[in-house]
């Protein structure tokens, strides 16, 4: 667990601070985006927690222990950090890149080797062929899936991502979200993430943190800042598309009309999703099939009716006028 | 004109001015690398320093060769010879050397030694696996101009007492003797590219293969 106690910094020679009384927990297997505008001291705020940047104020925690007590270069060897521009080391090839820390930390060659291949192939990348090239050589998808390798190499509990993927090209990023999503679910690690892309802290995140001018706006789970904005800066930020973002956030059992009866389960129309499914894919298929309404299913059994309407005034009464 | 000629009928004395030369740039060359490498490594992680040392080197790299070797053979415990001559060729590769070691370490990418910092690595590691060696590169094209440059220059000390090519080349202009001249800027200009050629192809085994121009495919640090 990660956590921030009124952290105050103020760069030399600005006037405003960059990040401002923020107070923050990171829970353990969580993923906490911060997002905001550039200039909102989200990278700051993250450099802080392997101290490339060090607080004028307050504190910082990781499971219990004060960083500031701890050497800083031990510190960051246990925590993965990937950046935007990736920062890998032209002059290495891809497997002494994702073995800089392994060989900082003094692994057995074997046991560096093994894990850069497992590395590798986690992230979709073929180690005979790409263990051996150089930077330059990748693509920047390539590139960024090594950045991440990097920084998983020694398995450390925390991870710090910067941007990471926001100099991909938008097919690119998707793919590498799924990916992260998908590491994560097997992973449980505690990941910090920045980005500017509201879509993509809604996506990825667990519990997210609004910042404004080194100030926290809001905080919470996706669905709490969709639905309860807490000013004009949030609600700007969320884009115009409030409603379709809630119902991707929304689980088609939260709306649906529970059967009542065995007759009317058997009289369940053919159009089926899941009850964990977003009411956005149930929406999607009541297109497709032209149609009001839809079963909602746990497994093969379907459990509730979901109606166009009441997807309707869901979305009228949690945005409606607010916008 | 016979060049060949000449140089045949002088062989045994014109084998010791290249020996004698070839010594002194060998020499001159290991110490200004050892010196000039590491104050250029200094500078560049004490930037304040760095302006200061770099207009010396400019200065003293301005002031004619001539003058330097005459100025410091009147300095005591100098004098005439090889002591003398080694000195000041050493300060003559003082701005090349200096210069490009400290723009070879100012032109790492800044994102690739923040990550090396983010990743756990000290101010010695950042230094030994990341900016040095991407430093490699810019370092060498000041090697080569050194080395071109000191070959050259070395011919001036002949005037304070060194025995080597430049001793033909001034001997040749006295007596008006145009195979003398030539003979020995041929050799000079051989040593030089002979040298250089060596350090092109040590460059190629020290520069890391991602930091080479492959077939036009030009490295994209970073991205």
């Amino acid at each position: 667990m990660i956590q921030l106690e009124q952290v105050s910094k103020t760069f030399r020679g600005s006037r405003q601070p960059a990040v401002d009384r923020i107070t923050l927990r990171v829970k353990q297997g969580d993923i906490c985006v911060l997002v905001g505008p550039s200039g909102c001291g989200k990278t700051t705020l993250l450099r802080m927690i392997n101290r490339l940047v060090e607080p004028d104020d307050g504190m910082i925690t990781v499971d219990g222990r004060s960083i500031a007590q701890m050497d800083p270069p031990t510190l960051r060897r246990t925590i993965g950090y990937v950046i935007q521009q990736v920062g890998l080391l032209p002059h290495r090839t891809i497997a002494q890149n994702i073995a800089l820390v392994p060989e900082l930390l003094k692994w057995p060659r074997e046991k560096t080797a093994r894990r850069v291949a497992a590395l590798l192939e986690m992230m979709d990348l073929d180690p005979g062929e790409v263990g051996h090239k150089y930077p330059h050589q990748l693509s920047g998808g390539q590139a960024q899936r090594v950045g991440v390798a990097r920084a998983l190499a020694a398995d450390p509990p925390i991870m710090l991502m910067d941007e990471p993927f926001a100099a991909v090209d938008p097919i690119v990023r998707v793919r590498l979200q799924d990916q992260l999503l998908r590491l994560q679910q097997t992973m449980q690690k505690t990941i910090c993430f920045v980005t500017h892309d509201i879509n993509e802290a809604i996506k990825l995140g667990d519990h997210l943190v609004v910042l404004k001018a080194g100030r926290m706006v809001q905080s919470g789970t996706p669905l709490d800042i969709l639905t309860q904005p807490e000013n004009d800066f949030v609600l700007r930020l969320l884009g115009d598309d409030r409603g379709v973002k809630i119902l991707d956030q929304t689980r088609a059992e939260t709306l649906m009309d529970p059967f009542a009866d065995a007759a009317a389960q058997a009289a369940a129309n053919g159009h089926r999703v899941q009850a964990i499914d977003p009411v956005k894919i149930a929406l999607e298929r009541m297109m497709l099939m032209n149609t009001d309404e839809i079963t909602v299913c746990e497994g093969a059994r379907p459990v509730g009716l979901l109606r166009w309407n009441a997807i309707k005034a869901h979305v009228h009464r949690i945005s409606g006028g607010a916008s | 004109m016979n060049v060949i000629g000449f140089i045949r009928d002088n062989a045994s004395l014109v084998l010791a001015y290249t020996g004698n030369h070839i010594a002194l740039v060998l020499v001159v060359l290991a110490l200004s690398l050892g010196l000039w490498i590491s104050t250029g490594l200094l500078i560049s992680r004490h930037e304040r320093l760095a302006g200061a040392v770099i207009g010396l080197g400019n200065v003293i790299f301005c002031i004619p060769s001539i003058s330097l070797f005459g100025l410091f053979m009147s300095v005591p415990g100098l004098g005439l010879g090889r002591r003398t001559a080694t000195l000041v060729l050493v300060l003559y590769a003082m701005m090349p050397l200096v210069r490009s070691v400290h723009a070879g370490i100012r032109s790492v990418d800044g994102t690739v030694v923040d990550a090396g910092k983010g990743m756990g690595m000290t101010g010695l590691q950042l230094l030994l696996k990341i900016q040095v060696p991407m430093a490699w590169p810019a370092v060498f094209a000041g090697i080569r101009v050194t080395v071109v440059l000191i070959t050259g220059i070395a011919t001036m000390a002949t005037f304070i007492g060194e025995r080597n090519l430049g001793r033909l080349i001034h001997q040749g202009i006295t007596r008006g003797d145009a195979e003398m001249i030539i003979a020995g800027a041929l050799i000079v200009s051989v040593i030089a590219l002979a040298l250089d050629y060596a350090m092109g192809r040590m460059e190629r085994i020290i520069i890391s293969p991602g930091l080479q121009v492959q077939g036009g495919e030009r490295p994209r640090v970073g991205a």
